[in-house]
């Protein structure tokens, strides 16, 4: 079990005033069986009117808009988390599983996916967890970390074509084969020791509880990740949301800091 | 009886038709064209006990449906069942997980269902599709009607025929059932949309305002209508004309302009009626359509008083084989396309065509249904002054509030090409009045 400090900024400077501005933030992590969030502060600056929500997941939600002209959008999350305090999540609602069992836009397996899954041998592990792990271990092995290879709009299977990519590929690649090994796997985002931004790992299912693999980082989730948001792909986990009006460029920039208390 | 007046008076109706606009805007190659939609006024005359059987079964298909609706986005007891295979649900377009667990006011998913049918030679009906999104379509022989008696009282008084003209009353009553408190407004993508005279005819006769999406906004968990004034008014219930796709870039599409930011947050607080339903699609997919009957008998322990087309899930190995040694029989469709696209005869494919078409279907069987042909029972139209016949269809509405109402009329649409299966305005057919006799 592990304490810790997170703070997650983000900052998003319109190079010509904007108007209107309408958003949604997703970047607000939320207590469960496995970490406890206390003392938790939202700021959003423009606050003119903000709303609380949660998405179909349950992720937490906060949506609003703005009026007037302004230049600059900033969130501010920060709290401590208790992490660690159990390895899963359990789920309460067994039938909403199906919902992570099958292909999404984002884990759509092509000849690429198809080849790496026809290399792995899954005799003699007969439960889902050493499965998993063989996935991880593999994938971790084949595939680089690499910036600037892959983009948010790649898919897991461009991603395998290119050989290359960040965490957000990493997790699509093994939701992928979990889907075709048929165990459901689920996208989470979250924030991580030692992480300047979000980082993104894979809970799957097995007998009633979620477990984390950071294929990555080649680990076991345990106590050094916070989680924000979870859902099928990338799609139902992006962190910040908004149109507005207004002719110029935007600039954002994220900064996630997690230290240990 | 084609020594009815009102078929005389054919082209007094269809000039009526254009003067007031009656257009269905069509994309093809990247260009709109509007185009007329041709009325042909000999009608589809359906006798009072055909209908009373027909009402009925459109009740119990329609009160499936949306019980079907409520199960999948919260318990799915029938998945946990085993009626219907969960990869049908979850490997769906039409399946929208944003919609897992909201229950919209008052429990109606399907507020203007669009049932449609063809009757057969054996003069049986057959359901063809169920269209639960928006389906359009109701506007025409509201008009159409209304013309026609003006351009020939006299039939209307020799035939008795039921009084189709009470749709805007039937729609107003689900509007304002479901109304969360506040204006009803109907939401058009604008007047580039294939049915925009449906949506500004509809909310002139609901007397509703009809609206952009840069009309309403979203603000502290309410939804308000902004006039040319600047007057902000509270909106609880939106018959939004435009799809769930592009309804709220901040849950679906984020590229949608068209669409209200944050809506979806505030329906699924109860703070709003979205009709129809978004998520809908999950039910009106063509993989579903199969196991509609199953679902009537599951939700309501009731026999299904109307046949789906004869139907082949090549997903299941016995339809499989049944298909692949009956593939020219069969008529072919794939369950991710709508309006027309997507169906293929298999008597018509090249050989070429064909073993492409069965490696996809192998590859991917639960993407594609086969039907048995339907023998469709020909309507005769008007064409220079005789009677052809022609293949035609017909979409029954049905509004559900408190319980589902049969619309007495419906859409009647026919192909004009004497060769051709396909009905859909989207492909350039024509319309008629449908009647439904009162004794």
């Amino acid at each position: 079990m592990k304490e810790l400090w997170y703070q997650y900024h983000l900052e998003i400077l319109f190079s010509e005033p904007a108007k209107d501005h309408r958003f949604t933030v997703k970047s607000i992590p939320h207590s469960d069986e496995r970490q406890e969030i206390i003392g938790q502060k939202i700021e959003i600056v423009p606050n003119e009117f903000l709303c609380d929500s949660r998405d179909s997941f349950g992720n937490l939600c906060v949506y609003g808009n703005s009026k007037g002209w302004y230049e600059k959008f900033e969130v501010l999350v920060e709290g401590t988390a208790k992490t660690g305090l159990l390895p899963y999540v359990t789920e309460t609602s067994p039938e909403k599983i199906g919902i992570f069992k099958y292909p999404s836009v984002y884990t759509k397996p092509g000849k690429h996916l198809r080849q790496l899954f026809d290399t792995f041998d899954f005799a003699g592990s007969d439960t889902v967890l050493p499965k998993v792990m063989q996935m991880t271990e593999k994938l971790y092995d084949i595939f680089s970390y690499q910036k600037g290879v892959t983009d948010i709009s790649t898919t897991a299977e461009e991603a395998m074509e290119r050989g290359g990519g960040v965490c957000q590929d990493y997790a699509h690649i093994l939701i992928a084969l979990c889907r075709m090994a048929g165990i459901p796997a689920r996208y989470v985002v979250g924030m991580m020791v030692g992480e300047g931004a979000s980082h993104a790992w894979v809970e799957v299912f097995s007998q009633g509880k979620w477990y984390g693999f950071d294929p990555t980082n080649r680990l076991l989730v345990e106590d050094q990740h916070i989680k924000i948001s979870y859902g099928r792909d990338y799609r139902d986990c992006v962190l910040n949301q908004g149109v507005f009006i207004g002719g110029g460029r935007q600039r954002q920039t994220v900064h996630v800091k997690v230290e240990e208390r | 009886m084609y020594e009815m007046d009102l078929i005389d008076r054919t082209d007094s109706v269809n000039e009526l038709l254009a003067r007031y606009g009656v257009k269905f805007g069509i994309y093809k190659n990247n260009t709109f064209r509007e185009q007329l939609f041709p009325f042909d006024a000999i009608p589809r005359i359906i006798s009072k006990t055909e209908f009373d059987r027909l009402d009925k079964g459109l009740r119990q298909r329609v009160k499936a449906l949306n019980l079907f609706l409520e199960d999948i986005y919260n318990e799915k007891r029938i998945l946990r069942d085993q009626v219907i295979p969960e990869e049908f649900i979850y490997a769906s377009s039409g399946y929208l997980a944003q919609c897992e667990g909201i229950r919209p006011p008052k429990d109606v998913y399907s507020h203007i269902s669009g049932i449609d049918l063809v009757q057969g030679k054996d003069r049986e009906w057959y359901i063809l599709e169920d269209n639960l999104r928006v389906p359009s379509g109701a506007s025409y022989p509201m008009i159409a009607r209304e013309l026609c008696r003006r351009c020939s009282p006299r039939t209307f008084q020799e035939y008795h025929i039921e009084d189709n003209r009470n749709y805007a009353d039937l729609l107003s009553h689900v509007m304002n059932y479901v109304n969360t408190g506040g204006l009803t407004v109907v939401l058009t993508p604008g007047r580039y949309n294939a049915a925009y005279f449906e949506h500004s005819y509809l909310a002139e006769r609901t007397h509703v305002p009809l609206v952009s999406g840069s009309d309403l906004v979203v603000e502290n968990d309410h939804l308000y209508f902004i006039d040319y004034s600047g007057k902000k008014e509270r909106v609880g219930a939106v018959y939004r004309r435009i799809s769930d796709e592009y309804l709220d870039p901040m849950s679906f599409n984020e590229e949608s302009v068209i669409g209200i930011p944050n809506i979806f947050d505030i329906y699924r607080k109860g703070n709003v009626a979205l009709l129809n339903a978004p998520g809908n699609g999950i039910a009106d997919d063509k993989g579903i359509y199969y196991f509609v009957p199953k679902m009537i008998r599951y939700y309501l322990g009731e026999e299904p008083i109307l046949k789906n087309a004869p139907t082949y899930l090549p997903f299941y190995q016995e339809d499989m084989t049944y298909t692949m040694e009956h593939f020219d029989e069969l008529v072919w469709k794939d369950v991710a396309e709508a309006g027309g696209y997507g169906v293929v005869f298999g008597s018509k494919m090249t050989k070429q065509q064909k073993e492409d078409f069965i490696r996809l279907v192998k590859a991917e069987p639960r993407r594609f249904i086969a039907q048995e042909v339907i023998d469709f029972l020909d309507l005769d139209i008007m064409e220079e002054g005789k009677a052809v016949p022609r293949k035609a269809d017909l979409r029954a509405f049905v509004l559900s509030a408190e319980e589902p109402v049969v619309w007495k009329s419906g859409l009647t649409r026919f192909s004009r090409n004497p060769d051709s299966f396909i009905v859909n305005s989207s492909q350039g057919g024509g319309f008629k009045d449908t009647w439904v006799l009162n004794q």
